[in-house]
């Protein structure tokens, strides 16, 4: 790898491997995976049910912590962060978009978005012109005191995309984002997340061809192992020096 | 937005549950709010009982209850009984009371007093003391001595027919020859007393007598000589028991010497078992509220589990989470605060009463038994009532969310990932 690769680094993944109980035996979901991910730029994380990829998914986000190896994110060993640090992470460097979109559903659709910044100690009036220009930016400004309720799924996965880019993360984790939308919402999510990661990187999870065929880097993974190695499916174009 | 408004509007998310959960608290809070006013009650009781009797020693004849008309009951203490108490030292004073029975329909009887006008009114049934107040007319003058008059108490009037504004023209006719399985006749002729006052003393007991000239009850009923209880006020209650042995030697021979002691001793006791029944049914309250916290906390969390994980997956901490659910128990159980505190200005001194029947009457002794009909509860919202209100609340929240909110703080975001 050359040396603008290496300082271009998001995501490294060192020897990575996840194992879970199951009765008495131990089942690998993820085994000793190298990987790294360059800034900026949409990667498609693609397999069969079951091959690992959301496990992957989760060890970046730092929600779950792998048997062996290391997984570093932002320059960060995030399987060795304390629960503070980890928080702090959450908060600065990982913004997440869930296939149920997982929006608060008491709260407006601006107040969604404004949560990270407020957890975030962004104060009350910057989080508010931020959430909404954000909101308008994705053709949302007239939802903006709408709850989740009143709001259609596509428009509900634009929520949650603004609220995980709120906090201006450099990595956002999107797992089967449109696995709950029609065709249509569908196509609205995949062309926004393209967007978005034009100034981040993003990585989804995926069973869409269609949206793995629109990202920059497709990683093919099977029975918890990379296809074709860590650089598989590097799409060179997206980090020429 | 902060965790605490979030908490805060979370409780409206289910208005059903929010109704039932605030009852489910609301009655063990006007349960213990009811068991406060009782023991609050009690303690009032108490303190009027031990004020008038701490240094008043009681004789009556020996072996006998004094009532001049009650079945082997009747010795009377010797006149001279007065003279010899009166040349003792450290006595103050010494008021002789003669007691009758008359028989009514249901409470059975009613106590007739004679006494000097002067003379503290004492209610028979309570300790040999009490706190009657006059609420109509007047009280006795030194011109009433020897005159038929008497002053009524409100149960034994309401018997008799006789309402506050009848008091100064309405009269009460005294039949000696009456008789009760417990009372003999005496042949004697009916006296008329004009009714001058009305008292009540927040007993249903203490209510039930006749008040009148220690001369006019002489006459009504032919007792020249004898006294049937003789109160003795000593000047210092540290004197109570050198007067005691004093009376002892002069009068032991022919009397019964009651020592406050004794009488205090007693109502402490039983104040002290009303205290313990009280606070254990407060703690069961207690109790229950916890448990009722306990199990909505653990229902909350476990609906909530996903959007748990989403708060923490975008950022928040362990504290704000647990900051947004003891919010949410907190308010659920000031809520519930304060519909028992409704619940019990609204009828808090009729269900006490009843409550205190069923729950503490059976432990008292017989005869405080009456006291459940007329315990004088207050149901008015002091500043300590509120104050005990909040910090039962905060406690109960406290205590009764932790097992819920140590499960939500564990919850890890990967909660979110699950899809239903």
């Amino acid at each position: 790898m050359n040396k603008l690769l290496i300082d271009n680094l998001v995501v490294e993944l060192r020897s990575v491997s996840k194992s879970y109980r199951k009765g008495s035996e131990t089942v690998d979901a993820v085994a000793g995976i190298e990987l790294t991910i360059q800034e900026r730029g949409m990667v498609a994380i693609v397999g069969p049910s079951g091959s690992g990829k959301s496990t992957l998914l989760h060890m970046i986000g730092a929600m779950d912590r792998p048997t062996r190896g290391e997984v570093l994110v932002a320059g960060q060993a995030v399987n060795r962060l304390s629960s503070g640090e980890l928080t702090r992470f959450r908060r600065q460097t990982v913004g997440f978009v869930f296939q149920t979109f997982n929006l608060i559903p008491n709260l407006t659709a601006l107040e969604n978005v404004a949560l990270p910044m407020e957890f975030n100690g962004v104060s009350a009036s910057e989080r508010s012109v931020r959430a909404k220009t954000l909101l308008e930016r994705f053709q949302l400004g007239h939802r903006l005191k709408h709850r989740p309720r009143e709001l259609s799924g596509g428009e509900m996965q634009r929520v949650a995309i603004a609220r995980a880019v709120a906090n201006q993360p450099r990595l956002v984790l999107a797992d089967e984002p449109t696995g709950n939308l029609d065709s249509r919402s569908g196509q609205i999510i995949y062309e926004l997340l393209q967007e978005v990661s034009r100034e981040r990187t993003v990585i989804v999870v995926t069973h869409s061809e269609e949206l793995a065929r629109l990202a920059d880097r497709v990683i093919h993974i099977r029975d918890g192992h990379l296809v074709d190695g860590p650089n598989s499916g590097h799409k060179v174009v997206s980090v020429t020096p | 937005m902060g965790m605490i408004i979030l908490g805060l509007r979370n409780l409206l998310r289910n208005k059903v549950r929010l109704v039932l959960v605030a009852i489910l608290i609301g009655v063990p809070f006007f349960l213990l709010l009811a068991m406060y006013s009782i023991g609050d009650a009690m303690q009032r009781q108490t303190t009027v009982l031990n004020e008038n009797v701490n240094t008043v020693l009681q004789l009556r004849g020996r072996g006998s209850m004094g009532h001049v008309n009650m079945v082997g009951q009747d010795r009377l203490l010797p006149q001279d009984t007065l003279e010899k108490v009166r040349g003792i030292e450290h006595v103050r004073q010494a008021e002789p009371y003669l007691l009758a029975m008359a028989p009514i329909t249901p409470p059975n009887f009613v106590m007739h007093v004679g006494l000097a006008p002067g003379a503290v009114k004492r209610l028979e049934s309570h300790g040999e003391a009490g706190n009657p107040r006059i609420i109509a007319g007047r009280d006795f003058m030194p011109e009433d001595a020897g005159q038929d008059v008497a002053i009524i108490g409100q149960g034994y009037a309401e018997w008799a027919g006789i309402r506050p504004e009848d008091v100064g023209k309405a009269t009460l006719t005294i039949d000696p020859t009456r008789t009760h399985p417990a009372i003999f006749g005496m042949d004697r002729p009916t006296r008329e007393l004009r009714i001058i006052g009305m008292y009540a003393s927040g007993y249903i007991f203490g209510d039930l007598q006749l008040f009148m000239p220690v001369e006019t009850f002489r006459s009504i009923y032919g007792i020249d000589q004898g006294i049937s209880w003789l109160f003795v006020n000593v000047d210092n209650v540290e004197n109570v028991p050198v007067v005691a042995q004093r009376l002892q030697e002069a009068v032991g021979d022919v009397a019964d010497i009651l020592v406050p002691e004794s009488a205090a001793v007693f109502t402490a006791t039983t104040s002290q078992r009303v205290t313990q029944l009280t606070s254990v049914g407060g703690i069961l309250a207690v109790a229950l509220m916890v448990i009722v916290v306990f199990f909505v906390l653990l229902m909350i969390v476990r609906e909530r589990a996903r959007e748990i994980g989403t708060l923490k997956a975008i950022g928040a901490s362990n504290g704000g989470v647990t900051t947004q659910f003891l919010t949410e128990a907190v308010a659920l159980t000031l809520l519930g605060g304060a519909l028992g505190l409704l619940l019990f200005r609204g009828i808090g001194e009729i269900v006490t009463g009843r409550l205190f029947a069923l729950s503490i009457g059976p432990f008292l002794p017989s005869h405080y038994r009456p006291l459940f009909e007329s315990l004088a509860i207050n149901s008015n919202l002091s500043a300590s009532t509120l104050a005990l209100v909040i910090a039962v609340a905060v406690l109960a929240a406290v205590i009764g969310s932790a097992y819920g909110v140590w499960q939500a703080v564990k919850l890890s975001p990967l909660e979110a990932m699950k899809h239903e």
